[in-house]
C-alpha cells in the first residue's frame, strides 16, 4: 500500500534523511524503530508533507504523494498521530475531532456522525468528555483524543509516532486494545516506536533506522527472539560506522 | 449629566471604527503572524472606493449596493495584497518580517495611488441619514453614529459566529494555535491565508467607508488610522475578538476624554493625538497580552 523508495530529506541544509525505503503492505502493521534522532519522526513528515522531500518517490497504492500538499495527502487516505499529540488545547474535544473529519468530504461512503459514533465506541472517554477542553484532559486521554482526531478523516493508512511516549502502564494497555481493533479491521498502520518491546508485539515486520537510514529489516517475530535486542540500537549504530 | 451621555455616544462610534480596524489586524494576525499595517490603506482604498462609486456620473450606484460593492472591491485587493506580498515570501521560508516589510511597501503604493486618483483634497460620503440630533432612550447622538454602531455590532457578532460556530472558524483558530498539525489535519494552510487577508481586507475597507462619514478624509487617513487600530488590538488582546472591540472603545473614550477636559487641568487638548501611543506603551509592559487573555492562554 505505502512505498517509499530512495527517500532524501530534511530541514534547512541538513539532510536528515538519506536514501530511505521501506513498504507497508495493505491491512499490515510495521513497526518502525529506531534511537533518539535516528530520522524517525523526520520521515513521517516526508510521507505527510510537512517537511520538503530532497528525492526519491513516496507511492500510496501507486500514486505519488511527493507533489502533494498535507491536506492532499490527508484526502489520498493518510492520517498521523504526531509525535506529542498536539492537540488544540483550548478546544472542546468535540471541536478537535471535527476538525480531524475537516477533509472528510474526500472520503466517499464516509459521514460526520459515524465517524464520531466509531471513535466514541473504540475510546468511550472522549464520549464521557466530549464538551470537555482538551488542555484538560490528562496525558493518556490526550492520546487518544490524538489518535481519534486522526481517525475522523476515515484513513486508509494510520502513521502513529511514539504513541505511547510517557504514558502509564494501564493507559498503553488501553491505547494497545484500541489500537489491536483498529488492526483487526484491517486499518493499515506504521508505528514508529522507541520501545522495541512493545512495537514488536504489535506488529508483523519491523526496520530499524539509524541515522537516516534503514539498517536493518526483519520479521518482528525473529526481531523479538534476537539476544542482541537490548543492545539493538548500539550495535547497528557501531555497524554504520 | 446629558453631556457624558452625548460623549459616550460619540467614543462608542469611534471606538467602533477603532475596534473594525482592530479586528481587520487580528483576523489576518491569528492564523499568519502576520503584522498588516497596510490596513489603514485598506480603509482609505474602501472610501474612496464608495466615494467613487456613489459619485461618478457615468454610473452612480444606490448607497448600499456602492458601499457593499466598494468593501467587496477591498476584498479583491486585499486578495492581491497576499498574492503579490505575502505567498511568495512564505512559499520561500521567510521570515516573518520579510511580508510584513513588503506590506510596508504596499502601503505607500497604495497612499500614492489614491493621491494620484483622487488628488490632495478631503473627500467624505454623503450622510445617508442626515445630521439631526437623535435620541436612544438616554442617549442622545445623530444618526450617524447609530449606524455606525449598529452596523460594527452585526460584523462583531458575524465574525465572532464565524469564528465561535463554524469548522472554518475553527480551522483558523487551529492555524493559529498550531499550523503544523492544523496541516495534518487536512487543513489547506494557502486558503486559509487567503481567506484572513480578504475577509482583513473587508473588514477594513468598511471601517473606512463608516470613518468617512464622521468627517471629510484625505489620501494621508491610513497610517493614524492604522496607528489607532493596532492600539486598540494591543489594549483588548490579541487573541480574542471581544478584545478588538474593547480595545476600540477604551482608546475611543479615552482621547475624547483627553479633547474635552485635559485643558481644564492644564493639559492641551492636543495631547489626545498622543494618546493611541500612550496607552500601546502602558499595555506593552504593564499587559502585552492584553485585556483579554488569548484562550490558548488561559487553556
Amino acid at each position: 500500500m505505502l512505498e517509499l523508495k530512495g527517500v532524501s530529506g530534511g530541514y534547512g541544509a541538513a539532510n536528515v534523511l538519506a536514501d530511505v525505503s521501506l513498504s507497508v503492505g495493505k491491512g499490515e502493521s510495521v513497526a518502525l524503530l529506531g534511537p533518539n534522532g535516528a530520522g524517525k519522526s523526520t520521515l513521517m513528515a516526508a510521507i505527510t508533507g510537512t517537511l520538503v522531500r530532497r528525492g526519491g518517490g513516496i507511492l500510496l497504492e501507486g500514486r505519488d504523494l511527493a507533489p502533494l500538499a498535507s491536506h492532499d495527502i490527508v484526502d489520498a487516505g493518510v492520517a498521523l498521530v504526531p509525535e506529542g499529540r498536539q492537540i488544540f488545547a483550548p478546544m472542546s474535544v468535540r471541536d478537535n475531532l471535527r476538525l480531524g473529519a475537516i477533509r472528510l468530504g474526500a472520503r466517499p461512503g464516509h459521514s460526520l456522525e459515524e465517524r464520531y459514533a466509531f471513535v466514541f465506541e473504540l475510546f468511550p472517554r472522549l464520549k464521557e468528555r466530549a464538551g470537555q477542553r482538551g488542555g484538560t484532559l490528562s496525558g493518556g486521554e490526550q492520546q487518544m483524543l490524538a489518535i481519534g482526531r486522526a481517525l475522523m478523516s476515515a484513513p486508509r493508512l494510520l502513521l502513529l509516532d511514539e504513541p505511547f511516549l510517557g504514558l502509564a502502564p494501564l493507559i498503553v494497555v488501553e491505547i494497545r486494545r484500541a489500537l489491536a481493533a483498529l488492526q483487526e479491521s484491517g486499518l493499515t498502520i506504521l508505528l514508529v516506536e522507541q520501545k522495541i518491546d512493545v512495537a514488536l508485539a504489535m506488529t508483523r515486520r519491523a526496520y530499524v533506522m539509524i541515522k537516516g537510514r534503514i539498517a536493518l529489516h526483519e520479521e518482528s517475530g525473529a526481531l523479538a527472539r534476537r539476544g542482541d535486542l537490548a543492545n539493538l540500537y548500539f550495535a547497528l549504530a557501531a555497524k554504520a560506522e | 449629566m446629558s453631556d457624558i451621555l452625548e460623549l459616550l455616544v460619540s467614543a462608542a462610534s469611534s471606538g467602533c471604527i477603532y475596534g473594525l480596524v482592530a479586528l481587520s489586524y487580528l483576523v489576518m494576525i491569528r492564523p499568519t503572524g502576520i503584522i498588516n499595517f497596510a490596513v489603514g490603506e485598506w480603509a482609505a482604498v474602501g472610501l474612496f472606493a464608495a466615494f467613487f462609486l456613489l459619485t461618478n456620473r457615468w454610473l452612480p450606484l444606490p448607497y448600499a449596493l456602492a458601499l457593499i460593492a466598494a468593501v467587496a472591491f477591498t476584498g479583491l485587493i486585499g486578495w492581491g495584497t497576499q498574492r503579490i506580498a505575502v505567498r511568495p515570501l512564505v512559499e520561500k521560508g521567510a521570515p516573518i518580517l520579510g511580508p510584513i516589510l513588503a506590506l510596508l511597501g504596499m502601503l505607500a503604493i497604495f497612499r500614492e495611488s489614491i493621491s494620484l486618483i483622487f488628488g490632495p483634497d478631503p473627500h467624505n460620503l454623503p450622510a445617508p441619514f442626515g445630521l439631526r440630533q437623535v435620541s436612544l432612550g438616554p442617549f442622545a447622538g445623530t444618526p450617524r453614529d447609530f449606524f455606525i454602531i449598529g452596523c460594527t455590532a452585526a460584523v462583531f457578532v458575524g465574525v465572532w459566529l464565524f469564528f465561535e460556530r463554524t469548522v472554518w472558524g475553527k480551522a483558523f483558530e487551529a492555524v493559529a494555535l498550531n499550523r503544523k498539525a492544523a496541516a495534518l489535519m487536512g487543513i489547506n494552510l494557502r486558503r486559509v491565508t487567503v481567506a484572513a487577508f480578504v475577509g482583513g481586507a473587508a473588514i477594513a475597507g468598511f471601517a473606512g467607508v463608516l470613518y468617512s462619514l464622521t468627517a471629510p478624509r484625505d489620501f494621508l487617513m491610513g497610517l493614524p488610522l492604522a496607528v489607532q487600530g493596532f492600539s486598540a488590538l494591543v489594549v483588548g488582546g490579541v487573541g480574542r475578538v471581544e478584545g478588538a472591540i474593547l480595545g476600540g472603545m477604551i482608546l475611543a473614550l479615552a482621547e475624547q476624554l483627553t479633547a474635552r477636559y485635559a485643558d481644564q487641568i492644564g493639559i492641551p487638548s492636543g495631547m489626545s493625538l498622543g494618546v493611541p501611543f500612550l496607552l500601546m506603551i502602558v499595555f506593552l509592559l504593564a499587559r502585552p497580552t492584553g485585556l483579554l487573555r488569548p484562550k490558548e492562554a488561559a487553556a
